[in-house]
């Protein structure tokens, strides 16, 4: 693939990446933190964008319709005709061709697994998904994260892709994504006029769409110290077994006042089934305080699934997709309850 | 506009003046002339361009150049030994681990790494390890063997 | 004690050495002074006219060297097959899929060439486009070519024997039904080609092709230039699997840019444009109705299939013919219809995939013999065991079988994977999750026929002596595309002159080195094969007669063995040589003390009396089939045929299927290099298996791939792969060079009906489309016993 020109910034603290965000805003910047995503994203197109003639064109009076084989890549200065859904803001064009791309590879401070001292953890946000896979701290009390880390793309992509991207990136079925919010986790989001946190789950708002501010970079991600009589699981359903975007991912924290006791605490979270991650809320109404068992469980699993909004893709029908949040939900939460009972 | 950098390549070091969007695999192929590295897909699905980086298995196609200044990098051409077949590309000959040869240098690099950090892999975790690296020619069989025997070897 | 000292033995690959260093070159890896790069515009309509194109902002680009349309290339018209010439090499007047070519570029950089590219202006008159291929043929549908008359390219209609007949003798019929869809070889290295002329008008090709001989013929007539002065080299290739076997638009589009700029020019395929160039495997639609008699024997076989071939011909007359033909066996049956028909859609062409045709179909039947033997209430296997072919049998549609080893493959299997032991349960099938299947194939062992009309051979080797003695080059127009051809041509050569591998130098796949046209239809083991080993007994028999001139001896009762000249006659004094090889070598070390003559030795003696030694081989397959209209379509000298058994275990609910092993056996004749065979079964395997379960190519309604590219377009990972296991099963054949025949693309045909029927054991549930999702399970396990394909 043959990129487009762009400069390439290198910052050697957060301030000054945040610096550079703020300056070069107008002129198109993107943050480049492992690029198995922003690169690809940004190539250029092999089938030219055609682009139909705009109505009562005089070069070619006689009937039909006409098309017109316009290169739609900014860089050339072709013209973009006015009005019609195909038409290409600004906006779009500078995200699409950056200017600057600002390389986060020297933030080594954003780099790291970290027990802080109430029992919470913090990831840098450049942590790579290898990374989390191999902390036997991640895989033993937010195992959600580390089987999400398991299963995304293969081991070259999790070598290279940061926690930090992926979650930024705003994919419904980002594999890191899903088991954040589905953990409670916080984002810490930096910026020159200061720092704020934000639940993960508030963070996505769109495929690609978040509440990110274009100044802003995203730091740290904090989980909550584990409960005890608590577990978490991740389960991504694809056609193969590695290399793939999930057709559905559902996350499940689960935690309970005793091992045999009532629920004190869930989550659910479900990837690919909605323009964002969905956070399953009514499943606490169903399970919150009552003791867990199938026929509460399959109530709860419906719940996640009328909150499931999926669509009809490639990689998948609605149809399925929606059977399968309830059929995961349903697993997952018995998962979850075993590891809590076997860890007694 | 150019910017200089600096990539150590099997332990020999360059002075480049690369333009910010080239990536690793085209200053690789292009500016040192090292084609062992492939283009498979160009956008990190078929590991056909993996290098070590700093000894971790990577995508030179989606690493820019730049990213890698001042890093050291492994390429297939530094596997060899004074000349000879190191243990784990004998194993691959011996073992029929190649057939178009293709895919051959990223799973080379791959199982390195690999095997420096688990020197006795069973098929298993060896079969995930090369589970981002495509062959379409031997249905891995022959390649997950080949890693196996490497890793026996080690003494 | 075994027959041969070199061949049927594991010897390593002879280029694993270069694969393994980086050093083995592939063409993108070649690069000329002055290189220019060249980009193709593609069309981003399916169906369209051309009104107008404008390249003048492309041509005031700077670093733009020149700009091609049809004007600058011509519109003579070429194609794959003599009868179907369909292709320009930029079009004209339409656009006849999302890909198709329109203009190229050649600059000093890629970039700079894509910049230009994106600047050329072209006007369209959209025309209503056809995706489906089950309703291309209908009346008042758009129509894409002039000379396909309601979009069908090329039909067949077949009759053998007596179909009417077996329907009466038959107790069970059967009508069933499957969907593909177009696939890809998904090869790990895209095309890429590199021309350059000289001063006086030769023209040098390289590039990633199958096939420099068919690529060479090609390029001269759609470029009018004489085939002399044309030369297409292969360096190593990355997996071929077809769709590289014949000449492509960058191919004719890289040479028509070196001719006119005079500089050397270079284009290489990104992966998407991998996937809009295609010319992989069709999309099938087969129905059959086949009939048995209440003893298991098959008594009638009706069969129609529409191909979606996409926007060109390509291989696709060949592939209408194959899909029928090639169902004529491994089975005894007497009566078989077959109606055919390839059609043109607006979506990338198709063309000849590892199995050429035979693949879908061969799945069907397998799958169909499945239904037929659990309504007979018979094991599968035992039912298809009563009906296999023996050697030296013709099928209905005059195919000569001289080895076959289908009942010794079948049998291989059912033991090796305890077949009885895991189906004992009176017929019944588990429906628990778990299951077992079996299938079986057949495939040519090269096609009897070049793809032009001629009589030419079909290969020629040259086998040169070192004049200093010592070693052999091997010459020959084949294609190594990883499959190891070039290690088979080693190991026949060191074979028969005696010599260590290593002393066996093999130059191939370059045009200008001899005839051979090749690597496709499996057939470069038996019949480059045999004029190898021809090549080399005509330069072993210019050695023995120029020493036994010397040592005045007949040359019977000299030969070639363990790197030494020997006697079969007693002793002989050969010091003379040697005096004469020691004082010409006088000053070197190593020099030959032993008590016989060392090849080296003779070899250089041959060349002091007789001047340079070259041998020659050739090879062409006798006239074969039938003389019914494309009849010499799956005609060979000789076929390979595979068993297999496939176990999986499925996730009911989820759909997901874990394929746990495949046990397959392979009749390849003799096993020239024990591993390759192997590998070659492996690799068949695994291609099955991602397409039976997860490869596709998806279209949107605007005739757009939407999954070009790896990651959407899934093959198996590792991850995926089970254990393989492979038997190998060697029948002899008569007419393959030491018994030896093909594996390249007969293993694959088992494949896909093992997994289906397995799948089936371990769910209760028949599919008809693939591929196989997890969701298409769950829709059928939600929907009952059995889902109907919505055809």
């Amino acid at each position: 693939m043959i990129l487009p020109r762009f400069d390439v910034l290198v910052p050697d603290s957060v301030e000054e990446a945040c610096a550079m965000l703020a300056e070069h805003a107008d002129e198109g910047v993107r943050l480049l933190a492992g690029g198995t995503d922003l690169l690809v994203e940004l190539r250029r197109p092999i089938i030219p964008q055609h682009v139909p003639r705009c109505d009562g064109c005089q070069e070619h009076p006689s009937g039909g319709i006409r098309t017109t084989i316009e290169c739609a890549s900014p860089e050339s200065g072709a013209l973009m005709p006015s009005g019609g859904s195909l038409r290409t803001s600004i906006t779009a064009a500078k995200k699409a061709s950056p200017a600057y791309l600002i390389s986060l590879h020297k933030l080594r401070n954003l780099k790291g697994v970290e027990r802080l001292p109430g029992g919470d953890i913090r990831i840098g946000a450049l942590t790579t998904v290898s990374e989390i896979e191999r902390s036997s701290d991640i895989r033993r009390h937010w195992t959600a994260l580390a089987e999400g880390a398991d299963h995304l793309g293969s081991p070259l992509v999790r070598n290279r892709g940061t926690i930090g991207g992926n979650i930024a990136n705003a994919r419904p079925a980002a594999d890191l994504a899903v088991p954040t919010i589905g953990l409670g986790a916080t984002l810490t989001l930096e910026s020159r006029s200061g720092t704020r946190s934000i639940p993960a789950s508030e963070f996505p708002r769109g495929p690609g769409l978040s509440v990110i501010k274009p100044d802003e970079i995203l730091t740290e991600i904090r989980y909550p110290a584990p409960l005890p009589y608590s577990a978490s699981a991740y389960y991504k359903l694809a056609n193969r077994k590695a290399l793939e975007i999930s057709t559905v991912g559902v996350a499940v924290y689960l935690a309970l006042e005793s091992p045999n006791g009532p629920v004190t605490d869930v989550r659910v979270a479900l990837g690919a089934v909605g323009p964002t991650p969905i956070l399953a809320e009514s499943v606490r109404d169903i399970l919150i305080g009552k003791i867990p068992d199938e026929t509460l469980f399959s109530s709860a699993a419906e719940a996640a699934l009328r909150e499931a909004r999926p669509i009809d893709d490639h990689r998948g029908s609605a149809w399925y997709r929606t059977q399968m949040v309830e059929l995961l939900t349903r697993r997952l939460l018995q998962i979850v309850i075993n590891r809590i009972q076997d860890d007694q | 506009m150019k910017k200089l950098i600096s990539l150590t390549v099997n332990g020999i070091k360059h002075e480049l003046a690369v333009e910010p969007r080239r990536t690793l695999l085209e200053v690789l192929r292009e500016d040192l002339g090292l084609t062992g590295t492939k283009k498979g897909c160009g956008i990190g699905d078929c590991g056909a361009c993996t290098v070590l980086l700093e000894g971790v298995a990577t995508f030179s196609c989606l690493t820019l150049a730049i990213q890698a200044d001042g890093c050291s990098i492994e390429t297939v051409e530094g596997l060899a030994e004074g000349g000879r077949l190191n243990r784990l590309q004998q194993e691959f000959v011996n073992h029929g681990a190649v057939q178009c040869g293709f895919c051959t240098p990223g799973m080379l690099m791959t199982a390195t790494e690999l095997l420096r950090r688990n020197k006795h892999p069973d098929e298993k975790e060896i079969r995930r390890a090369i589970s981002g690296n495509l062959c379409r020619c031997t249905g891995y069989q022959k390649i997950v063997e080949a890693i196996q025997a490497a890793g026996e070897k080690e003494t | 004690m075994k027959k041969h000292r070199i061949l049927n033995t594991r010897a390593p690959r002879i280029d694993a050495a270069d694969k393994v260093t980086g050093k083995a070159v592939y063409t993108d890896d070649l690069r000329r002074p002055c290189m220019l790069h060249a980009a193709i515009l593609h069309s981003p309509l399916a169906h369209a006219r051309i009104l107008n194109i404008d390249t003048s902002r492309a041509r005031s680009l700077p670093g733009v060297i020149d700009v091609v349309t049809s004007q600058e290339a011509g519109i003579r018209p070429y194609g794959v097959s003599p009868a179907r010439h369909d292709e320009t090499i930029f079009c004209h007047d339409k656009v006849r899929y999302v890909g198709d070519e329109i203009a190229a570029v050649a600059a000093v950089d890629l970039d700079t060439a894509l910049e230009a590219v994106s600047l050329i202006k072209v006007d369209f008159e959209e025309l209503p486009i056809i995706l489906d291929g089950l309703t291309a043929m209908n009346d008042g549908q758009p129509q894409l070519h002039e000379i396909y008359k309601n979009n069908i390219c090329a039909e067949v209609h077949w009759q053998f024997g007596d179909v009417e007949k077996g329907r009466r003798e038959s107790s069970i019929i059967r009508t069933d039904r499957m969907i593909s869809k177009m696939q890809d070889a998904a090869f790990m290295e895209p095309q890429s080609v590199l021309a350059e002329t000289d001063a006086r008008g030769h023209l040098t090709m390289w590039s990633s092709t199958q096939a420099p001989h068919y690529v060479q013929r090609t390029l001269a007539m759609a470029l009018d230039l004489p085939l002399h002065k044309v030369r297409v080299i292969k360096p190593a290739v990355g997996g071929g699997f077809g769709p590289k076997a014949s000449c492509s638009t960058a191919e004719l589009v890289t040479c028509l840019l070196a001719l006119r700029t005079g500089q050397p020019v270079k284009l290489t395929f990104d992966r998407e444009q991998v996937f809009l160039h295609s010319r992989a495997r069709h999309q099938f639609f087969h129905t059959m109705t086949t009939g048995v008699r209440n003893d298991g024997t098959l008594a009638f076989l009706e069969h129609n299939c529409i191909l979606d071939g996409g926007a060109y011909a390509s291989f696709g007359i060949a592939t209408v013919y194959y899909s029928g033909s090639l169902l004529g066996g491994p089975y005894r049956l007497k009566n078989m219809n077959y109606d055919g028909y390839r059609v043109v859609t607006n979506k990338p062409a198709c063309g000849a995939q590892r199995g050429h045709g035979a693949v879908i179909a061969r799945a069907l039947f397998e799958v169909q013999l499945d239904r037929l033997a659990e309504e007979l209430g018979m094991d599968p296997i035992e039912l298809r065991l009563k009906n296999v072919m023996e050697a030296g049998e013709t099928t209905c549609n005059e195919l000569y079988v001289s080895s076959f080893g289908m009942r010794e493959a079948l049998e291989a299997v059912r033991d090796s994977a305890a077949w009885k032991k895991k189906r004992a349960r009176d017929g019944q099938i588990r429906r628990d999750g778990k299951g077992i299947g079996a299938a079986c194939g057949f495939f040519v062992s090269g096609a009897g026929y070049p793809i032009y009309r001629s009589r030419t051979y079909h290969c020629t080797v040259v086998t040169k002596l070192d004049e200093v003695g010592g070693g052999v080059t091997v010459s020959s127009g084949a294609a190594d595309i990883g499959q190891g051809s070039d290690t088979v041509l080693a190991m026949i050569t060191a074979e028969e002159l005696g010599l260590n591998l290593e002393d066996v130098r093999v130059q191939s796949g370059d045009s200008s080195l001899s005839v051979d046209l090749g690597a496709y239809s499996s057939r470069t083991t038996l019949m480059t094969g045999h004029a190898c080993r021809e090549a080399a007994q005509d330069v072993k028999q210019q050695i023995l007669e120029a020493i036994s001139g010397c040592l005045g001896v007949p040359p019977e009762t000299l030969d070639l063995k363990d790197n030494r000249l020997i006697s079969l006659a007693g002793e002989i004094d050969f010091s003379a040589l040697r005096e004469e090889y020691l004082k010409e070598h006088k000053g070197f070390a190593s020099l030959p003390e032993t008590a016989h003559l060392t090849f080296a030795e003779a070899g250089r003696i041959a060349f002091l009396e007789r001047g340079t030694i070259v041998g020659t081989g050739k090879y062409k397959p006798p006239p074969l089939g039938g003389s019914f209209k494309g009849a010499t379509v799956g005609t060979s000298p000789a076929y390979g045929c595979s068993a297999q058994i496939a176990e999986v275990s499925v996730d009911l609910q989820t759909g997901e299927i874990t394929v746990q092993n495949i046990t397959g056996a392979h009749d390849c004749g003799y096993a020239i290099n024990v591993t390759q065979v192997e590998g070659q079964m492996q690799g068949s395997m695994m291609m099955g298996m991602g397409e039976a379960l997860m490869e596709q190519i998806i279209y949107d309604s605007e005739g757009r791939i939407v999954n070009a590219n790896l990651a959407e377009y899934k093959i198996p990972t590792a991850l995926d792969m089970p254990h393989l296991r492979t038997i190998i099963v060697e029948s002899n054949e008569p007419a393959g060079p030491y018994g030896a025949k093909e594996v390249g693309e007969g293993a694959i045909m088992p494949v896909i009906p093992a997994l289906m029927n397995a799948i089936y054991d371990a769910t209760g549930v028949r599919i008809e489309e693939l591929p196989l999702t997890p969701e298409r399970l769950v829709a059928a396990l939600k929907a009952g016993r059995h889902q109907k394909s919505s055809i």
